[in-house]
């Protein structure tokens, strides 16, 4: 047996995993992280960062065949210009050795132990990877997610996210399953590629978490863009649903060439020889994130409260602290939401009918971005900023932004909530001209009392 | 580099402490002998004094939280050590006296309290009193638009945010806090009359249940500890001391004039003192051996608020009568303000416990183990007399003497009470020894 005792064994290492560790060395804890693949986890390697070349590749493509000649770009011919996918995944390939490799040095560097291997917990105190017993005061699960599966027998027709982004011809007929972010992200990057593309929702709508506002938006653009979207429809097996390119949903025909499956995801559960609370497929946690058991933790996709890396980080960020006796506040509604749709989508805070639900009296504050100077120069003035304030203070209860960069821009919504601000602060924070930002200003004037340029 | 000051092993057996109250924030500057917090021990209630210059990193527990022996209490950012006399630094083996802080009398800091690089997160130097310099607290703008609403004055109130910074929360709880505080300030005529009404059906009513202290838990155990162990007992006297009176009243005008509060106690500590040192009957009893003290600290039994202290007073042979009173008018005092350091309470070989100057005769004292004997002092009453074959009016001092029957036999007892009486009887006597 091994003599030496760990502060913290952290399963997995993906973005609420790794960083959690980095968190951990950088304290002076003795700290081991168990990966089974590869370091960075899903988001680095096959998710988040894939994902997001691969869709900055497809809207080069787009501007460049849509935009050009408006630019002032002469000599492109749209019959010429083919967008190559595999070889925009190699350039997607160079960014994520390059992540992972920088992950990996910051593990060493801050003195974590890198364990190769899957983990199997023995007791509260003790991890089993590969016969060595690891023993340890605590242990965080970020072991992330994965879809449930579709039964398939059928080759090639079914693909999970992880094994999207790989070299490979990609079909006419794409049918994509789920209505998280993911799903639409994917849905839009396919029919960028001039595909057709069908999305499948289980439930009657799309971006669950999303203000209905948002979603509204978002439903009509992929409307616009001539992506199909089926609602309340479960597609768990092809057997007898699937034939010859053509897939039988309840009654509704669709040509399908290739399934994505995007659906909802179950955590990641482990072996273990103790019980673990289990609700709903996920470790069940309290605030704190700790598990039924004391001293096990689990972050991020694996307990169900998010499946944003950022949220995942954060949580880990928290156990670390808390492990070292720093007790901060980890306010999940602060955190925010982003979707790497075109143009992006992004919230924070309460939505319209959460603050109608808790029964504030509030104020909602639009600006749209086709009244912004930069999104004009730009060439892409589509969306808004809006603003959710209770009137009583001006406190600040949620944002809601559509925009191509609105990504970047929730940011800035995120440090008003963080800092607790109110619209006052918004419309007295002098922004920069021009720039797509500016549209928050507007909104912070359009609250406390009008907007200059609506 | 950073230091992390783990609450010190501080002797006397004791492993946990309480956090009554932290006088530094996150980010704040100390110095070396600066308070950090309060701790309620099972002795004492004492300020923890900084080991080091530098700034608050971390604070770990909060006030009431059980901090054990060779925890983190702080993380201590020291400027301009880093590299290798960081290293030098954390292993020295450190020794801080500090004056009047007892209970840490001699701190031995371990040397692995290891260097780290935590956050530097609201750490940023603070000046030394924001609110009360008058500056400008730092608070979120939602936080002093409701506190401006609420009329809550803002710098009164703690922040929990990052460095400190006062948020929405903060406010309401406080304000809450206030209001329930001027609820509970009614007459407590009001209160009987919800009791009467409301009590019989609400079982939770008829009972109160609160965590015992650490003075309390100190006492309990204690107490069995004492009962458990020593053969308890107890021998009652009466002694008249018209002329211990007839000197008290005469000198104590004067010395009261110095400040000095001239007791009966005083003079049965000297009594007391006297009669061991004449009777070698200062023992205890270890491991088959018998111990005789050739020192004699008087424990006098003080009730507070909080409960049953017991300072010593050291040496009291060789002191005189009114360096006794003197000494303990000094001790009461730093008792009944929560200011007595483990110094004040160490080494004691004898307890007196006057609980007749709030009430009763007679009672059968528990020893304080390991002590040998306690002497319980009663209530002064005029009593009828016989002094010669005349009735008079007498002033009665009743006495109680309970000793470790282990140890003491019956006559010794009784010859060392008669010590005591006949010391007491006639004060003069104290005076030429």
């Amino acid at each position: 047996m091994e003599k030496i005792m760990y502060d913290i064994i952290i399963i997995g290492s993906g973005p609420a995993g790794y960083v959690a560790s980095i968190r951990a060395g950088q304290m002076g804890l003795r700290c081991a992280i168990v990966e089974k693949e590869k370091i960075g986890g899903m988001c680095l390697n096959w998710g988040c960062i894939p994902s997001k070349s691969m869709i900055e590749s497809v809207k080069f493509y787009q501007r460049i065949i849509k935009d050009s000649s408006r630019f002032g770009i002469e000599g492109i011919d749209r019959k010429v210009v083919t967008f190559s996918w595999n070889t925009a995944i190699k350039r997607a390939d160079t960014i994520v050795k390059r992540l992972t490799g920088g992950v990996e040095f910051l593990l060493k560097k801050n003195g974590v132990e890198i364990i190769t291997g899957e983990a199997r917990i023995i007791s509260a105190n003790s991890v089993l990877v590969e016969n060595r017993l690891l023993k340890t005061k605590n242990i965080i699960i970020a072991t992330g997610s994965t879809s449930l599966p579709i039964d398939n027998l059928f080759e090639n027709l079914v693909i999970e996210p992880k094994d999207l982004f790989k070299e490979r011809e990609i079909p006419e007929n794409i049918v994509i399953t789920g209505n998280a972010p993911v799903a639409i992200e994917l849905a839009q990057l396919f029919r960028m590629m001039e595909r057709s593309v069908t999305l499948v929702s289980t439930a009657d709508h799309i971006m669950p978490k999303a203000d209905d506002y948002i979603r509204k938006y978002m439903e009509n653009k992929l409307k616009k863009d001539k992506i199909e979207i089926l609602y309340n429809i479960g597609l768990s097996s092809t057997a007898g649903s699937w034939n010859d390119g053509v897939l039988n949903l309840e009654g509704k025909e669709v040509k399908c060439d290739l399934i994505i499956n995007a659906s909802s995801r179950k955590g990641n559960l482990i072996k273990s020889d103790i019980e673990i609370v289990i609700e709903n497929g996920f470790y069940s946690v309290n605030e704190d994130c700790e598990t039924s058991v004391k001293g096990i933790y689990a972050v991020g996709d694996v307990n169900g409260v998010s499946q944003f890396a950022h949220i995942g980080s954060a949580q880990g960020l928290h156990v670390v602290n808390l492990l070292k006796g720093i007790r901060q506040r980890l306010d999940i509604k602060k955190l925010p939401m982003n979707m790497y749709s075109v143009p992006e989508a992004a919230q924070i805070g309460l939505t319209e009918q959460e603050a109608k639900e808790e029964g504030y009296d509030y104020k909602i504050s639009e600006f749209p971005l086709s009244a912004n100077g930069k999104a004009m120069a730009e060439g892409q003035a589509e969306g808004f900023v809006r603003l959710i304030s209770e009137k009583k203070y001006g406190e600040v209860l949620g944002v809601q932004i559509v925009a191509p960069n609105a990504t970047d821009m929730i940011n800035e919504a995120a440090a008003y909530m963080q800092l607790e601000s109110t619209v006052y602060d918004i419309a007295q924070t002098v922004h920069t001209h021009p720039t797509v930002s500016e549209v928050f200003m507007e909104a912070g004037f359009e609250a406390v009392d009008k907007a200059i340029h609506k | 580099m950073r230091y992390i000051f783990k609450f010190p092993d501080i002797g006397e057996g004791l492993d946990e402490g309480t956090i009554v109250e932290w006088h530094v924030e996150k980010g704040q500057s100390v110095k070396m002998g600066d308070p950090l917090c309060t701790m309620e021990t099972d002795k004492v209630v004492t300020a923890i004094p900084s080991p080091k210059d530098g700034i608050i990193a971390a604070r770990f527990g909060k006030t009431g939280e059980v901090i054990h022996v060779g925890n983190a209490l702080v993380e201590i950012d020291i400027e301009g050590i880093d590299g290798e006399a960081a290293v030098e630094e954390a292993n020295k083996v450190e020794v801080v006296n500090e004056e009047g802080a007892g209970v840490v009398g001699t701190l031995e800091v371990a040397g692995n309290n290891f260097v780290l690089s935590a956050s530097n997160e609201g750490v940023q130097k603070m000046d030394d009193d924001v609110s009360r310099r008058g500056g400008k607290v730092l608070a979120t703008p939602v936080a002093r638009a409701i506190a401006k609403d609420l009329g809550v004055k803002i710098d009164l109130v703690k922040g929990s945010g990052p460095a400190g910074r006062v948020t929405k929360e903060d406010i309401i709880r406080f304000s809450e806090d206030q209001g329930s505080a001027a609820t509970t300030t009614r007459s407590t005529s009001d209160i009987l009359v919800v009791n009467q009404t409301s009590a019989p059906n609400n079982p939770e009513n008829l009972v109160e249940i609160e965590n015992m202290s650490q003075i309390r838990k100190s006492i309990a155990k204690h107490m069995s500890q004492s009962k458990h162990n020593a053969a308890h007992m107890t021998l009652f006297e009466e002694v008249e001391i018209s002329e211990l009176e007839r000197i008290r009243t005469k000198y104590k005008e004067e010395l009261l004039k110095e400040g000095v509060k001239l007791t009966y106690l005083a003079f049965i500590v000297k009594a007391v003192a006297l009669s061991l040192k004449k009777f070698r009957s200062e023992m205890n009893f270890e491991g088959g051996k018998m111990i005789y003290k050739k020192y004699y600290n008087i424990g006098i039994a003080t009730d507070t608020d909080k409960g049953l202290v017991v300072p010593v007073i050291k040496n009291a042979d060789q002191l005189s009568v009114k360096e006794i009173a003197q000494e303990i008018t000094h001790i009461s005092n730093k008792a009944r303000q929560g200011k007595l350091t483990l110094e004040d309470m160490k080494g004691g070989t004898f307890t007196i416990t006057s609980y007749g100057s709030i009430g009763g005769l007679f009672a059968v004292p528990v020893i304080n183990y390991p002590e040998a004997a306690i002497l319980g002092v009663g209530r002064i009453s005029k009593q009828p007399v016989v002094k010669g074959n005349e009735l008079a009016v007498g002033l009665v001092l009743p006495l109680s003497l309970s000793v470790d029957h282990r140890i003491a036999d019956g006559g010794e007892t009784a010859r060392f009470m008669n010590s005591v009486l006949s010391y007491i009887s006639d004060p003069v006597t104290l005076l030429f020894n």
